[in-house]
């Protein structure tokens, strides 16, 4: 899976970069919005994540330079502006997903992954992890054939906790996963806590393993060799 | 106007009517006159309506003046004469002597003056009405429209206001200096929404960086001491990032850069909003008593959906556990009720910003902040009650 990052805020590529190349992607960056342009034109890429504001230009016509080209690219934008008509404007001309600045890594490389999902198996894809199985689509998960009955939000979790395994995932990210950013639930972790613990208690339940641990006060990790 | 033509025409009425009254009398005493030289000279009467007729000198009628009506032959009616009859001593025989003329009846005089006068004031009263029409029309009319064009300013419209251009000296000066004050103001206001757009929009990309670093601690091992410095920078990182979010929001908000508005099914809306909260409300013990009613609006959904949002967060936060958050949805009002302390700061102050009870630091103190501007937006009207220990938070729809 070839990535593009197109994004002009240094610290903020290095880091979104470490952490794709650490799931397995092979990324590549582009700082500026002629870099952009040039690796566009010149090379193929399953995604590409591209910023709207660019030193020399505004990400959005990048996009239509894409389309233009009629590159098979799923593009995904990240945006300082957290504003509908921008937001409307980017799907409109052909991006797949919209996120505002900031958001957490495990966010956006839960957006990456669902994107490649859609994108190479057009949706029919399972995700393995030992003896469990879970399909996206159908929001099942089994283990071993038997299903695991699961809410939807612990389905959902699960998940974010899968494509984000072997990472400490913050209650923050979690929450703002599960309900959306719009509500404030910052004094309401106790719920994500709740979820977390029906969701282990289910999947050891059924395997014997425990793969989520706690990580002091700080989150929960997926653990699978 | 037509009391002064009245009077005028009374008093004109009244005038004419004493100097024909003394003017008759002084033509009939000189009759009178007339009379007793003619008996002085010792000739027959030969006057048109006059008669002398000697009495007994014992009677002795006093000089009087009246009117009388006699017979028109030629007309065939009555008319009226007036007459002056005395007596005067001629050559030592007495006579009495009465002399007539006649007079156009005072309720001629009257209907004259009176319609002539009517026909006067309508004529005035006609051009007055033409006048004013013509001035109100082409020289107050600029003034008007620029009044009205005042009222409705607002310093937030998106465009500049549009000037009605006057003849008039005065107005064009008041409309020079009221466009310079608009200008001026708008500008200013412009800057300084600009400034907090920009401020909280550069403000996005280095929380993002903080963010992502502190992500990336996380990952390090560290030790749990550490692990909580960690949590807890995160936590501010998390309140300004809303914060800065809901000014972006309230900014933007003043912009009215929500424009697209379309029907919107709420109950549903509200609906989907409590499912996705269910489990909030749940892990807090707070039970949910839900009426709603259908109920279609026309409004902006993203800014309806941060509306619902933020009010139900509101309940959720402030409902002590357990307890009972009730949220009614009828043909034009949605009222949302949750049990709590009373406010320890005044009502007025609820819906500003920054505002926020003593107790609770978590929030942004935004959220009613945005519920007010959108409603205000979209001509709707939040209120707040506290009644039997319950907060009802109130949208009146238009």
């Amino acid at each position: 899976m070839k990535l593009l990052l197109i994004e002009d805020e240094p610290m903020l590529l290095d880091e979104m970069e470490a952490y794709l190349i650490e799931q397995g992607y092979r990324c590549e960056k582009a700082t500026t919005f002629a870099a952009g342009e040039d690796k566009i034109v010149l090379y193929d890429y399953d995604v590409i994540i591209l910023d709207i504001s660019l030193p020399g230009g505004n990400g959005l016509q990048l996009l239509q330079l894409l389309k233009k080209q009629q590159k098979e690219a799923g593009v995904l934008i990240v945006s300082a502006k957290d504003s509908l008509p921008d937001k409307l404007t980017g799907l409109n001309l052909g991006a797949d997903d919209y996120m505002t600045k900031p958001f957490h890594l495990e966010e956006l490389n839960a957006r990456v992954n669902a994107l490649v999902r859609r994108k190479s198996f057009k949706g029919n894809s399972q995700i393995q992890v030992d003896d469990l199985t879970i399909d996206p689509v159908a929001k099942t998960v089994s283990c071993n054939e038997t299903f695991i009955p699961l809410t939807k939000k612990e389905f959902e979790l699960l998940l974010y906790f899968i494509v984000n395994k072997n990472r400490v995932v913050s209650k923050q990210s979690i929450a703002e996963h599960l309900w959306g950013d719009h509500y404030d639930i910052v004094d309401n972790f106790d719920t994500v806590y709740v979820h977390t613990m029906n969701l282990r208690k289910k999947i050891v339940a059924h395997t014997g393993i425990d793969y989520i641990k706690t990580v002091y006060g700080m989150g929960y990790k997926f653990t699978s060799a | 106007m037509v009391a002064i033509l009245a009077i005028a025409g009374l008093s004109l009425y009244l005038l004419l009517r004493q100097e024909v009254t003394d003017e008759i009398n002084e033509q009939l005493e000189l009759q009178a006159a007339l009379i007793v030289e003619e008996l002085n000279a010792g000739r027959t009467i030969n006057f048109p309506l006059a008669s002398a007729m000697e009495v007994p000198v014992s009677f002795s009628a006093r000089k009087k003046l009246g009117d009388t009506l006699i017979y028109d032959r030629l007309q065939r009616k009555n008319e009226g004469y007036y007459y002056l009859s005395l007596t005067r001593k001629v050559k030592h025989r007495n006579y009495k002597i009465i002399v007539m003329t006649s007079y156009i009846g005072w309720q001629r005089y009257y209907q004259t003056i009176f319609f002539s006068f009517s026909a006067v004031a309508l004529g005035i009263t006609l051009i007055g009405v033409l006048l004013n029409y013509y001035s109100n029309h082409n020289l107050w009319k600029p003034f008007f429209l620029n009044l009205e064009n005042l009222k409705r300013f607002s310093v937030s419209s998106p465009l500049p206001l549009q000037w009605h251009d006057s003849s008039v000296t005065e107005f064009e000066e008041l409309q020079q200096s009221l466009k310079e004050l608009t200008e001026r103001s708008r500008r200013e206001y412009l800057a300084l929404r600009e400034f907090t757009e920009n401020a909280s929009h550069e403000l996005q990309t280095p929380l993002g960086i903080i963010q992502s670093k502190l992500d990336r601690m996380s990952q390090l091992d560290v030790d749990e001491e550490m692990a909580q410095y960690i949590v807890q920078a995160k936590s501010g990182v998390e309140r300004l990032t809303k914060m800065n979010k809901n000014l972006l929001l309230l900014a933007k908000l003043d912009n009215d850069a929500f424009a697209e508005k379309q029907p919107l099914n709420l109950k549903e809306l509200l609906e989907n909003h409590l499912e996705q909260m269910s489990d909030l409300f749940e892990a807090r013990n707070i039970t949910l008593s839900v009426d709603a009613s259908p109920l279609t609006i026309i409004t902006d959904c993203y800014l309806c959906d941060v509306l619902l949002s933020n009010l139900l967060s509101n309940a959720l936060r402030y409902t002590p556990s357990p307890g009972e958050v009730s949220v009614s949805l009828n043909h034009n009002q949605l009222i949302i009720g949750n049990p709590g302390q009373a406010l320890d700061f005044p009502e007025q102050r609820l819906f500003s910003r920054f505002t926020k009870g003593g107790s609770h630091l978590q929030g942004t103190g935004l959220g009613l902040a945005i519920v007010r501007q959108i409603c205000l937006l979209n001509g709707w009207i939040a209120s707040y009650a506290y009644q039997g220990g319950v907060h009802y938070f109130t949208i009146t729809f238009s």
